[in-house]
């Protein structure tokens, strides 16, 4: 019953709104996603045990590993579009690559900002060379690099087909940021799932992440509106894209 | 021999200046990373906000 209503139930209500409530995600997402936030961080602040030994700063997890998980969904859902794409084009793979993108390195940037205050009180410093941390500082430095390519690129067609290329370059470090505390000697300590901690935090920590996939959801919704109206404004100008007859006869996948 | 005793003292020695206990305090940096938290999400949340279309276009050729 405890895993069902903690685990089951508010991803059961997301996949309902995505799906089902489809037409009003845009209103009921940001809602569920504030709701939930409400009452993760609320337990995680105000019920949750303090940890054994890192005390009350150990809440800074309900934040900082739901921000983590969250960028790489994100970022995973940005290399699946870069693929996508070079196997057939299209605006709306296009658009979805590049708002998931955006997401994903706002909620990495924080995770990575949380954890650097974490490390303080527990490590003693805010930054070490460790192989989570510098694996991380890449991800960020190489999807601020994705983005920056997104925008000093102006033919459309150009800049898809090259941002998809960074995009699944970029990705190969997902699963070594993952990895990295189980293939390395690392300060960082293991992932923290609800496997790994105490039953007590895993009420706020399911909440709070799931609140986080909420909000990114949202987040995607509607940087992607953007993304796919500033497409269809740059493919209006008639110079912007090669005519229909000559995208037929270019070779698919390439521009 | 001799270096594996070395090495047995060594870590007798090491072992004992590991810390134990619990840290105390800390809301500061708590509070200060629920800030920035919401903070983050409520910025790029007004930025999605102001750059929103102002009107829905259809899909492009490619679609």
């Amino acid at each position: 019953m405890f895993v069902f209503t903690t685990a089951v139930l508010p991803l059961l209500i997301l996949v309902l709104l995505v799906t089902v409530g489809r037409k009003f995600a845009h209103v009921t997402m940001p809602i569920y996603a504030l709701i939930l936030l409400g009452i993760g961080h609320f337990i995680g602040l105000a019920v949750a045990p303090p940890d054994r030994e890192m005390g009350d700063v150990q809440r800074i997890m309900y934040a900082h590993v739901p921000a983590v998980w969250v960028a790489m969904v994100a970022l995973t859902t940005n290399f699946v579009c870069s693929v996508m794409y070079l196997f057939k084009p299209g605006w709306k793979t296009d658009s979805l690559a590049e708002a998931s993108a955006e997401v994903g390195l706002v909620f990495g940037a924080v995770g990575v900002l949380l954890g650097a205050i974490w490390g303080r009180p527990t490590w003693g410093v805010y930054w070490t060379w460790d192989p989570r941390l510098t694996t991380a500082a890449i991800l960020l430095v190489a999807y601020m690099g994705y983005m920056a390519l997104r925008r000093f690129v102006e033919d459309p067609e150009k800049r898809a087909v090259w941002s998809s290329v960074v995009g699944i370059i970029a990705a190969v470090d997902l699963p070594i940021i993952w990895f990295s505390v189980k293939w390395w000697r690392s300060l960082h300590q293991v992932q923290s799932t609800p496997k790994t901690v105490d039953p007590a935090m895993q009420l706020p920590l399911r909440i709070s992440a799931y609140a986080f996939l909420a909000l990114a959801i949202a987040f995607i919704m509607y940087r992607y509106r953007i993304a796919l109206a500033e497409r269809n404004a740059e493919v209006a100008l008639p110079e912007a894209l090669p005519t229909d007859e000559a995208s037929a006869k270019r070779t698919p996948g390439v521009a | 021999m001799n270096a594996l005793t070395t090495l047995v003292v060594l870590g007798q020695v090491a072992a004992g200046e590991v810390g134990s206990g619990r840290i105390t305090g800390g809301w500061g940096y708590v509070w200060v990373s629920y800030g920035i938290t919401w903070g983050s999400l409520a910025l790029y949340a007004l930025s999605l906000w102001l750059r929103r279309p102002t009107k829905n276009l259809t899909a492009g050729p490619k679609e």
